[in-house]
């Protein structure tokens, strides 16, 4: 690794999340194309005369530029990638949730360009107005591919034996699918299951199964860390 | 240079104002222990007396050291105007522009989902009791332009259509004496989907 302090000019980005550092400046945690998940201080970003502060805003693609290494990286400069609609509002709850499950999941300085395509994808059909359930479940299932963790959803665990449309599994993280009858509860059909592999999800059946799935799947991956967003969101259905 | 204790302790307070670094700590340390030294007292008086007499409103949340704030208080404010902000000091910003007579509700921050921040931290429960008592009638969101204000506002405004009551959310623009050339692409989109007509 070269000890030189290196500099990074335009790369493609998101804001992932930020918090306020000092009087005038924030600490910004970016997810990068081409260089995954980076901490980078941004200085004099707030107040009234940043020029920066109306771009640094999550959900929106950016060109960002930054200078230094490791964890001590500073914010030169960012610019709007392109034209971009804002993230409708009854979609910023789902938003946050897209960028906790990257906080959570990915590891900072590795870079998942297809990750990353996958998030901008879900947050344009998302800004296109596309239902939210649908789009959270199919970026849940890439996310879980691209880290390494791919659910095998056409196969039977153990035997190996190809999942039948008309039957019923129970799906065990870190082993996968093992056949079950159809009263017990907790078990997901395997209609569901192919509609997820060939990422349709076109009933409510199928995305709920599909939810099941991905959320004890992921459960696995989060080791039993909370996710905060999923806390907050259900505090707002109780209140709604 | 090393303080004395009880100088050094001072220094290290006076960071915890805003804008204030260790340098210009010093100077005030010492222009307080020096010339000072009345202002000083009276500064530490009122310090403390502040700290021990000025709490939140029980009504709106606002900074105040009686059971209500003065704005709450006051017989002249219109009682079916409901104004959301985050912060004390937009309280006193809307207050300064002279162009609202309603009443406010200040959330003390906003929906920050990653950071935990949820409606319990932000008073919804006090929120909804105003909302109940059936005097509003139109709710102003006033929560800052971020996606954090945004989602704060979009919450709140479906507490308050739930209940049937008209919410609106604060125009964004283009400042006054501003051109449009340096204004970012975000505001503008807000200003062209909010444009009205002149006659």
């Amino acid at each position: 690794m070269s000890r030189h302090s290196r500099r990074v000019q335009l790369a493609p980005g998101y804001l992932l999340h930020h918090r306020p550092w000092r009087d005038t400046s924030r600490i910004l945690e970016i997810i990068a194309r081409d260089h995954g998940r980076l901490t980078l201080f941004a200085r004099g970003v707030r107040g009234p005369r940043s020029r920066l502060a109306p771009i640094l805003q999550p959900f929106r693609p950016l060109l960002l530029s930054w200078s230094g290494r490791g964890e001590a990286a500073q914010l030169t400069g960012a610019e709007a990638a392109g034209e971009s609609l804002p993230l409708p509002s009854p979609a910023l709850m789902s938003g946050f949730y897209l960028n906790e499950l990257l906080l959570k999941l990915t590891t900072r300085h590795d870079p998942h360009p297809e990750l990353f395509d996958d998030y901008h994808h879900t947050l344009e059909t998302l800004k296109a107005g596309a239902p939210l359930e649908r789009s959270l479940r199919l970026f849940e299932k890439r996310l879980l591919e691209n880290l390494g963790y791919g659910l095998l959803l056409g196969s039977e665990a153990q035997s190996g034996q190809a999942v039948g449309a008309d039957a019923y599994y129970h799906f065990r993280p870190a082993v996968g699918l093992v056949p079950a009858v159809a009263e017990v509860t907790g078990v997901v059909s395997g209609r569901s299951l192919l509609s997820l592999e060939r990422e349709e999800l076109e009933t409510p059946e199928a995305l709920e199964d599909a939810r099941r799935v991905l959320r004890a799947a992921l459960g696995q991956c989060l080791e039993g860390r909370e996710l905060a967003s999923r806390t907050v969101a259900r505090a707002i259905v109780r209140r709604g | 240079m090393k303080h004395s204790p009880a100088l050094e302790r001072l220094i290290d307070a006076l960071r915890a104002l805003p804008g204030v670094g260790p340098k210009t700590a010093r100077r005030m340390a010492f222009q307080l222990l020096q010339e000072g030294r009345v202002g000083a007292r009276d500064l530490a008086g009122a310090l403390t007396h502040a700290l021990e007499t000025v709490g939140r409103c029980g009504r709106c949340r606002m900074l105040t050291e009686g059971e209500l704030c003065s704005i709450c208080s006051a017989s002249g404010r219109e009682g079916s105007l409901l104004c959301v902000v985050e912060s004390p000091a937009d309280v006193v910003a809307i207050e300064q522009s002279g162009s609202y007579r309603g009443r406010y509700f200040v959330l003390m921050g906003h929906l920050s989902p990653l950071d935990a921040i949820g409606p319990e931290q932000l008073g919804i429960r006090e929120l909804e009791a105003i909302l109940a008592h059936g005097e509003v009638r139109e709710v102003i969101l006033a929560t800052n332009p971020t996606v954090e204000g945004e989602a704060t506002a979009h919450f709140i405004g479906e507490l308050a259509a739930k209940r049937g009551i008209r919410a609106t959310r604060i125009a964004h623009g283009v400042p006054i004496g501003g051109e449009l050339e340096y204004v970012d692409g975000g505001t503008l989109a807000h200003a062209l989907a909010g444009r009205q007509a002149v006659y």
